[in-house]
């Protein structure tokens, strides 16, 4: 479905015409249950993916268009998915207290390709352990910047923040990330700080 | 001065920005000096690479929607279609014959476009 298909489907919606809602779903159920799994991993994303899309078509009279529809379902994911994770508490962060700079190890075996080795099981296990120990805006962010190819002016528009903080946010992300993946790999590195 | 903690948190910052592609001119070949300098940021920029790569490749994989949330959706989008139509039925329905009971019991008298 193009974004102009979307359009004409997401304003039909609007007007309540269910069978315009019901194509916005079957076109985009996969977007929302994939941002909700890494955001909240898979045991909140059935529910939550459910919860997005009651919000989208209760409302859905106030969408007119003016963003592209991709990017306000983004926003109610996203902000679906955070609240949900509200009461998750913050991780202190922007301070690293580890010796060594965290570093991840060669795959194991022969498989240096880590496009390949990306597919292991245990290795998809260990990405979104990670991902879930970082904190929750930040992991937003970093998923929406990497997982999802957003650009960094469609993630402000989604976060409903400047520039500037979703670049932090996916930064942050990013590091944190990192070290949580060197933790998992090695078992020796700690995200350090304090509160934040 | 910036405690050690907070420098090496932007150091690691940094370096993940470079890795992601997203620094450029002087901001970019001081990163590089610094992998240069130092084997230890070097092997932090290829493991940010390669984390990078590995969402990549995780984020274009297909993810389908259990039927189970795209049934429950569409039935319950249905289901409210349906009782916003009764709703504005039943409406129009009890105003019509409240306005029936008030002409009948004579508390309103009826005009017919322009008449006295």
């Amino acid at each position: 479905m193009s974004s102009d298909s979307d359009q004409a489907f997401a304003i039909r919606a609007s007007r309540g015409d269910v069978e315009a809602f019901r194509m916005l779903v079957h076109e985009h159920s996969g977007l929302v249950y994939r941002v909700a799994l890494r955001i909240l991993g898979s045991e909140d994303a059935q529910d939550a993916s459910q919860e997005v899309w009651i919000r989208v078509w209760r409302n859905m009279k106030n969408f007119r268009g003016e963003s592209a529809f991709s990017t306000w379902l983004y926003r109610i994911t996203v902000n679906t998915c955070l609240s949900v994770r509200r009461k998750e508490s913050r991780r202190g962060e922007r301070e690293y207290g580890g010796e060594e700079m965290p570093f991840l190890p060669e795959p194991r075996g022969d498989d240096t390709d880590p496009e390949a080795a990306a597919l292991g099981a245990e290795q998809r296990e260990e990405i979104q352990t990670a991902l879930g120990r970082v904190r929750a805006e930040h992991r937003a962010a970093l998923v929406l910047r990497h997982m999802e190819g957003l650009s960094y002016a469609e993630i402000a528009q989604v976060l409903e923040v400047p520039d500037g903080t979703a670049k932090g946010w996916v930064s942050r992300g990013r590091a944190a990330m990192l070290l949580a993946l060197a933790e998992e790999n090695h078992g020796r590195h700690e995200i350090g700080g304090t509160g934040g | 001065m910036m405690p050690a903690g907070e420098h090496r948190w932007k150091i690691l910052e940094r370096i993940g920005s470079y890795a992601a592609g997203e620094l450029e001119g002087e901001e970019a070949r001081e990163v590089e000096q610094l992998i240069f300098e130092r084997p230890e940021y070097r092997l932090l920029a290829e493991s940010y690479a390669k984390m990078l790569v590995i969402l990549a490749t995780l984020g274009s994989e297909p993810v389908e929607a259990p039927e189970a949330v795209v049934g429950y959706v569409i039935r319950r989008a249905y289901i409210s279609a349906f009782m916003r139509s009764a709703e504005a039925f039943i409406g129009a329905l009890g105003r019509s014959y409240i306005d029936a009971f008030v002409y009948y019991l004579g508390l309103r008298r009826e005009s017919y476009g322009g008449g006295t």
